[in-house]
């Protein structure tokens, strides 16, 4: 359990808090304290179920009492049926809405990075592990909602939240409630999930400066063909990170296997982004400008490296080049 | 055919009542006619997607309802008014229900009204409807509620009906054991006040149409013997005051009642009352005084309650049919009940003292009213002509016809001319037998009026002169033959047609209704306590029952729904797939969750050689009816019988 919590990121700290964010954020604290963080994937236990009426739930059980009065009062037994018909009504709907997420399981969350601006795409895998439809079950985080309708028995469904990314960083993804009214609105049942993923936010691509024109060649030696887009040299079978934009598509569509287009060219560029060339733009400007040759460079497919202070990468290509320099860039300090 | 026998020849109807003063019919009507429009409407307007009217247009409606309900009833508090009210704006929020807000709103107007219709009637056929509405109620919620899911009403039918059904239970639970208050906390002002059955007034002459009704007043269940049915005269309230046209009752005046002697046997039973408004109650002539608190017993042997009977009451007496006293009229008593209005009626009054003087004896003269009311040419008749202001002498020598209130106060009057002290006793007269409920039921058109004069050495002694004028009606009822009943099935239900006894049987159901259900009060509570073996029934027993009886449903249904949701059953082969790995982590080697049942077999030859032998194929055999061509699925059966024959070495 202490192993469990320690792994959490810390809350980010608030000012000048009204009583209801006061209250969200001790409740938030105790439900941490009481569930740790999610461990994947794991199943929605009556532990970590809360339950409690809605405002449509309260007013309800406030014409109840109404009815349970005006029966008592005029010791009329027809409005005393009625009442205690809908009061045990009332503790069915309590019993339904709980069972609706009872036994859930959580199966994964995905948070792929995102760019400052854009929003970042959350996706919380669900499975019904049990015999019975569930409906209806919102998830939320943050201010934004998702509402998956119906997951079926022993079917797996995903809800995809889009997250704000404003700024660029290591972002701790506050707690997402999955919560459900249904089937009669009279409840609200719901569990927290602490979750140890980050979302990780690139710094937004901008800025209109050229790339360097000239290849840096420091640590370029074994250089030959490059993805350039010049002349045709022939093709080659797929390997891990060339881009998309160079398979051989047409021939892979008539059943060969994934093949990859080479070009030669006296152009096929090797570039090198440097921080300290940027000059005259101050530091978040400057990890924009990086960000954009980046994109462009992968995009092109050039072949491409980073000098960011004390940090160097490589000339290389790819997703996971491009992620590496991206993530340098997110988290420069 | 017992059913129709009251209908006809009875002194019969209701004494005149003023109508309920609910509202007036035409206004009610096209109130409800309104809100009948907007609702189809706006059914009409959901189901053609239609724009729902202008802002103007909905305030000037809800403005014109909302007119409308005060001129109606020129008030906006009281039940009906406010039922009334609430009916209307409820329609008018119909007409501008966008959001989920607003539906809840509808629906707790819905709600609301349905509780006004509870304070208003509670009988069977109405427990129907306001179940019906609860029903349509819950589906609603569950359409409303959820609204992202797009319920199909057939689904939230279902959903609201099993939710209901549940429900049942806690209802039935809660009903029994739910501690009663006794009184009221608080009133609302009862919106014009009705009158129905008997009045504390009678102007037979002012009478020229008496309305037959057959609206129960009450209903009797007998403890062991019954009366004789010519003994079935069911006392209500005695009128002393005459003015010549009208008698009423003595409000200032009581005198001391004369001791009784009671004869013959004791006769117990419970009454049921429907709500008539008036305090008073009724039984068997004569009753014995009721040790009940609210309700007193007069001077005149009549049962006065505290509180008017706005809703069904019941009540155990007992009476005594014979009975007489040794006592002597008081001073009082003959003060009041020998006055009348010296310049009325002189004809009457002459001709009684006169005949008084002729035949020498209180009794010969009792005797000669009675032989000239049987054979002097009066007629019975529900509809006789009105009577002048001299309504006795208008009576007697001119139109000779009339009902039990004019033989009723005839008499009496010429008793009173010829110093015999009389009064006036309104009430009912008979019923009708419901054989399979076992009870009496008297209804409106039983009402009957009767005379008691005093007579020394004996008391008050009645006198029926209705019954001379109409013999006949006095020994129809079919209570008589129930004297010769003698155990076993009831002849009187083989002798009813198919529709008299679903008549009977259903006014039986109502009965339980009213006795079991409607009056289940603090008492019933005790009662039923007393019935499971509490020595000392009490508000914390019903504590306890509750407490248990609610812990058991929430455990049963706990079962139901709490339950962590069991694993979807998949086919056959699935479910015995399941089997054989559960077998194999029991045996120490769990299927990993991403190993398919290659590797698993795989896994099983390397670690545990020894289960290899026998496992293995049936993993392999496994996968190949789940993922080989498909000429080599089977349906299960042979995978489950070879699982099922598998015998781990141990």
């Amino acid at each position: 359990m202490s192993e469990r919590r320690a792994r959490l990121p810390d809350l980010p700290a608030r000012r000048r808090l009204g009583l209801r964010e006061r209250i969200a954020a001790r409740t938030e604290r105790w439900s941490r304290r009481r569930q740790g963080a999610e461990r994947w994937p794991s199943a929605i236990t009556r532990r970590r179920l809360y339950i409690l009426p809605t405002r449509a739930g309260l007013g309800f059980a406030v014409l109840l009492l109404g009815m349970l009065l005006a029966g008592l009062n005029y010791a009329n037994s027809v409005a005393l049926l009625v009442a205690f018909v809908l009061g045990g009504f009332m503790l069915v709907a309590m019993n339904l809405s709980h069972r609706n997420l009872l036994g859930l399981v959580l199966e994964s969350l995905t948070l792929p990075p995102a760019f400052a601006g854009d929003s970042a795409r959350l996706s919380l895998r669900l499975r019904n592990p049990s015999n019975l439809p569930r409906h209806a079950v919102r998830a939320r985080v943050g201010g934004h909602e998702a509402t998956l309708d119906t997951l079926p028995p022993g079917e797996s469904g995903v809800v995809g939240l889009d997250l704000a990314a404003p700024r660029r960083g290591r972002h701790p993804v506050p707690r997402i409630s999955l919560s459900t009214e249904y089937p009669f609105g009279l409840f609200r049942a719901w569990t927290w999930v602490h979750v140890t993923e980050t979302l990780l936010v690139y710094p937004a691509a901008h800025g209109d400066r050229p790339p360097p024109l000239t290849a840096s060649d420091h640590d370029s030696g074994t250089q030959g063909l490059a993805g350039g887009n010049d002349e045709w040299a022939g093709l080659r079978p797929f390997r891990d990170g060339d881009s998309p934009r160079q398979v051989a598509w047409k021939a892979y569509a008539r059943g060969a296997p994934l093949l990859v287009k080479e070009y030669t060219g006296r152009s096929a560029r090797t570039l090198r982004f440097d921080y300290e060339t940027l000059t005259g733009l101050d530091r978040e400007q400057r990890l924009e400008q990086l960000a954009r040759w980046i994109v462009d460079a992968e995009a092109s497919g050039a072949r491409y490296g980073l000098t960011l202070g004390t940090l160097r990468f490589p000339e290389q290509r790819g997703a996971a080049h491009r992620h590496r320099c991206l993530e340098a860039l997110a988290l420069h300090v | 055919m017992i059913a129709g026998q009251t209908a006809s020849g009875r002194c019969a109807g209701r004494w005149p009542a003023t109508p309920r003063l609910r509202c007036t019919q035409t206004g009610c009507g096209l109130g409800l006619a309104a809100i009948a429009v907007i609702i189809l409407w706006r059914l009409f307007a959901a189901l053609a997607s239609l724009d729902l009217p202008h802002r103007l247009i909905r305030l000037g409606l809800g403005a014109a309802l909302l007119f409308a309900v005060v001129a109606q009833f020129n008030a906006i508090s009281g039940l009906a008014a406010g039922s009334a009210l609430r009916a209307a704006l409820g329609a008018g929020k119909l007409l501008e229900t966008r959001d989920r807000r607003d539906h809840y709103i509808v629906l707790g107007v819905s709600l609301f009204l349905m509780l006004a219709a509870t304070l208003d009637r509670q009988g069977l056929p109405r427990l129907l409807l306001y179940g019906a509405h609860l029903w349509l109620c819950c589906a609603a919620l569950a359409v409303i509620g959820t609204p992202v899911v797009r319920l199909p009403a057939r689904a939230a039918f279902g959903l609201a009906g099993r939710s209901l059904g549940y429900a049942l239970p806690i209802m039935l639970l809660l009903f029994l054991f739910f501690p009663r208050v006794q009184g009221q906390i608080w009133s609302l002002p009862a919106g014009g006040a009705a009158v129905t059955g008997l009045g504390d007034e009678m102007s037979p002459g002012s009478i020229s149409q008496l309305s037959e009704s057959d609206e129960p007043a009450f209903r009797v269940t007998f403890d062991g013997d019954r009366p004789p049915s010519t003994a079935l005269y069911w006392r209500g309230p005695v009128l002393h005051q005459f003015d010549g046209y009208t008698w009423r009752r003595e409000l200032g005046r009581v005198y001391r009642s004369a001791e009784l002697t009671y004869l013959g046997p004791a006769y117990r039973y419970r009454v049921t009352l429907e709500p008539h408004r008036q305090r008073w109650w009724f039984a068997l002539d004569l009753p014995v005084a009721p040790a009940r608190p609210g309700v007193f017993f007069t001077f005149d042997y009549q049962l006065v309650s505290a509180d008017p009977v706005t809703q069904a009451v019941s009540y155990e007496m007992t009476s005594h049919i014979d009975y007489r006293s040794d006592d002597a009229a008081s001073l009082l008593a003959r003060r009041i009940d020998l006055q009348l209005p010296a310049n009325r009626n002189r004809r009457t009054l002459d001709w009684a003292r006169r005949e008084r003087a002729r035949l020498g004896s209180d009794a010969a003269f009792v005797q000669a009213v009675m032989d000239l009311f049987r054979d002097g040419g009066f007629t019975y008749s529900l509809t006789p002509p009105l009577l002048d202001l001299d309504s006795v002498d208008d009576f007697l020598f001119r139109t000779r016809t009339g009902f039990c209130g004019h033989y009723a106060s005839a008499f009496a009057t010429l008793m009173r001319a010829v110093g015999i002290p009389a009064r006036v006793v309104t009430g009912y007269h008979g019923g009708e037998w419901n054989p399979i409920g076992q009870y009496l039921i008297v209804r409106q058109s039983d009402a009957h009026a009767w005379a008691e004069i005093w007579v020394d050495g004996r008391g008050w002694t009645r006198y029926d002169p209705t019954s001379v004028v109409a013999p006949d009606r006095l020994q129809r009822a079919a209570l008589d033959r129930i004297a010769a009943l003698a155990g076993g099935v009831d002849p009187l239900i083989a002798e009813l047609d198919a529709w008299s006894r679903l008549v009977l049987s259903w006014d039986a159901l109502n009965t339980w209704w009213k006795v079991r259900v409607l009056e289940f009060d603090l008492g019933s509570q005790f009662e039923l306590l007393r019935d499971l073996g509490f020595q000392r029934p009490g508000l914390q027993q019903l504590g306890w029952l509750l407490a248990a009886g609610l812990a058991l449903w929430l455990a049963l249904v706990g079962l139901r729904f709490g339950r962590t949701p069991r694993p979807p059953r998949g086919d056959r082969l699935a479910r015995s797939y399941r089997g054989l790995c559960r077998r194999l982590a029991a045996a120490g080697l769990p299927r990993a969750t991403h190993e398919g049942p290659l590797a698993y077999a795989e896994r099983v030859r390397r670690e545990r050689p020894e289960l290899a032998a026998v496992v293995v194929p049936l993993l392999q055999r496994y996968a190949q009816a789940r993922f080989g061509p498909a000429g080599d699925h089977d349906d299960g059966r042979a995978f489950e019988r070879a699982v099922r024959a598998l015998r781990l070495p141990a």
